[in-house]
């Protein structure tokens, strides 16, 4: 277990292409920590310099406030889990596990012991005589798991480990590795693109654009108070609807919807003096809903909408349409009828909206 | 199976068969002229017409037979130990390491190969001579210790292994040579049998270079050995004796690929990393 300190981390290039762009995070001991973002955000890239495969070309590293920037891999007491498992073909289920134990010169003994628990832990205990070919992806995916475990490493780096499941499988082994976390209390880094996983496995997600850290947060905080455009947009499926819009002593103006802001709020906004101008109203798809007879509900702006598609997701129906040009999705309960191509009155909580500023599109705070 | 799959198959087979019968109607003609005259081996005939068993203890008679053997066994095993050995070393740079210049180096080292061999001679020979260690076989062996062949067919199989079972290796705890030893070779072997074994038959056929190099008569190898006592030599050619010759030069590359066929043939079918 242990603390992990980036300072001002740069990933560069020879051609002048910048990976990764001033990085700065301070992991606790136990820490659950998933680096989340599209592809080429560099979420890989970091992950690789922590475990040391990658050079770090400015900055400093640290783990337990030890420089860890020049340091060989093998002597950074790190574990790693890879995307497409990267076992040894050739050995066996045990030998795959035992190997790091071997080489670090363990007695026969305590290999086996260590190797026997992880197995147990996981599940593989028939079949550790076998050769990863003989095994089903979920298996593989465990071995490669108890490799890291038997090391009784500092810190494990998961990349992407779920990505090669089938999507029934992907949701198991999320739970168990949740559950393994939670046994071992190991630190754990963990990258993925797929921001469910990142939601229900972290204790803090990591949000990463273009090499940039664009907020970090526990799953909660990123979801209820995106610091920007990008993040609300990235975080929750289907993401955060976005509008653009014109602030005004009354309302949020778009197109033909006069949105009606809490009074609390538009007198923050005036005080700033976004008044008059154009900023980026967020709102999540569960912040709609099915307009009922009253118009009186606290923060709810009723608006009339051409649902262009209606998906029944089971428990609930998405809504898609656009308005002004600008497409989103609403959240329903299912129990309401919607037909596509039809036209109905949507209730907007506006309670619940997220505002970001149109220049910078981050979050104006409030 | 319908018919149609079928014809195929018999034309398959034929055409494996008439080539197979193609390649080996040298060596079976070999070993047949083995056993007839010298006049009888000219005419053209495809059977003795009698056995001749004599031809067989008149040639050993005639040259040095075991040292010549064993010169060019013990030379192209060591050869062949050293080209794997240097050739592994430099095609895990090539596959596994990363730095600048590593796409020159390869291609520089792939430039080499578009080079004769024999424009290498004079140069490789001057070198030898100054070193002194012309006309031995240490001389030999180590102008021809290094392939480029094997360094570029070694990186190709290395490749195929996959970066990021090196990097959980490293990360493991191994050392490059750990990793070259029980991870990469393991799951390579057969590249290495099938390159070992195209080196030691290069080299124990090996003609031109040896007959430049090796000079004692005691130091040369049984091609030049051959060569020396029936082609070369003033007491005209007897064909007989030179196809028993060849047949008996070709025992020892028969027990080789004997006791290495079963990698030899089973080819890169161990490498199924992925899923």
């Amino acid at each position: 277990m242990a603390q992990l300190l980036f300072e001002h981390i740069y990933k560069k290039y020879d051609n002048d292409t910048t990976i990764v762009k001033d990085f700065n995070l301070e992991v606790q001991d136990g820490e659950f920590i998933v680096f989340v973002g599209p592809s080429g955000c560099g979420k890989s890239t970091t992950l690789r310099m922590i475990a040391g495969l990658e050079e770090i070309t400015d900055g400093n590293f640290y783990i337990d406030g030890q420089r860890m920037n020049d340091v060989a891999p093998k002597d950074r007491d790190i574990a790693m889990v890879f995307q497409n498992y990267a076992l040894y073909p050739h050995m066996t289920v045990f030998e795959n596990m035992a190997f790091g134990l071997k080489l670090r010169k363990y007695s026969k003994k305590e290999i086996e012991e260590r190797v026997k628990h992880a197995a147990e832990i996981l599940g593989l205990e028939e079949y550790l005589e076998r050769k990863p070919k003989a095994l089903s992806g979920g298996q593989r995916q465990r071995v490669a798991l108890g490799r890291a475990i038997v090391r009784n490493a500092k810190v494990f780096l998961m990349d992407e480990p779920l990505s090669n499941l089938d999507a029934k499988l992907r949701v198991q082994m999320r739970a168990e590795i949740s559950k393994l976390h939670h046994q071992l209390q190991t630190t754990t880094i963990y990258v993925t693109h797929d921001q469910i996983e990142a939601m229900t496995m972290a204790s803090r997600i990591v949000v990463l654009k273009d090499g940039i850290i664009q907020q970090v947060g526990t799953p909660k905080e990123v979801y209820d108070r995106p610091a920007n455009v990008f993040v609300g947009g990235f975080i929750g499926s289907p993401g955060m609807n976005f509008f653009k819009g014109t602030l005004t002593e009354s309302a949020f103006i778009v197109g033909d919807w006069k949105l009606q802001v809490p009074e609390e709020k538009l007198e923050c906004f005036k005080n700033n003096g976004y008044m008059n101008k154009e900023i980026i109203l967020g709102i999540r798809p569960e912040d709609f809903s099915v307009s009922q007879t009253s118009e009186d509900l606290p923060h709810q702006t009723k608006v009339t909408v051409h649902i262009e598609v209606a998906e029944l997701m089971g428990s609930e129906t998405y809504l898609y349409s656009n308005h002004d040009g600008q497409s989103f999705v609403a959240r329903v309960d299912s129990s309401t009828d919607v037909q596509s191509q039809s036209k109905m009155d949507l209730m907007l909580n506006m309670e619940k909206a997220h505002y970001f500023d149109a220049q910078t599109e981050k979050r104006i705070i409030l | 199976m319908s018919n149609r799959k079928k014809t195929p198959l018999i034309f398959k087979h034929l055409f494996l068969a008439v080539s197979s019968i193609l390649f080996v109607f040298p060596f079976i003609w070999m070993i047949l002229s083995s056993f007839k005259t010298s006049s009888e081996v000219l005419q053209g005939s495809f059977w003795p017409k009698e056995f001749h068993w004599e031809n067989y203890s008149e040639v050993l008679e005639i040259i040095p037979f075991h040292t010549y053997i064993f010169n060019s066994f013990y030379t192209s095993l060591l050869i062949t130990i050293y080209v794997l050995i240097s050739s592994a070393l430099f095609a895990y740079m090539l596959a596994f390491y990363k730095f600048k210049g590593k796409e020159l180096t390869f291609g520089v080292v792939m430039a080499t190969y578009m080079i004769p061999g024999a424009v290498s001679y004079v140069p490789v020979y001057v070198m030898l001579a100054k070193m002194g260690i012309l006309n031995t076989h240490f001389g030999y062996i180590i102008s021809l210790a290094v392939s480029v062949f094997g360094i570029f067919y070694l990186r190709q199989a290395f490749l195929k292994v996959g970066y990021e079972i090196v990097e959980a290796a490293k990360i493991d705890g191994a050392s490059d040579w750990k990793i070259l030893w029980k991870i990469v070779f393991p799951v390579t072997r057969s590249s290495f049998v099938t390159l070992g074994l195209v080196t030691f038959i290069e080299n124990y056929n090996n003609y031109i270079w040896p007959a430049l190099v090796l000079k004692d008569n005691d130091k040369k190898l049984i091609t030049n050995g051959i060569a020396d006592y029936f082609i070369n030599s003033s007491l005209g050619r007897d064909w007989s004796h030179i196809m028993v010759a060849s047949t008996i030069a070709t025992v020892p590359l028969l027990l080789v690929f004997l006791v290495l066929q079963k990698w030899f043939l089973s080819g890169v079918s161990d490498s199924g990393i992925k899923g």
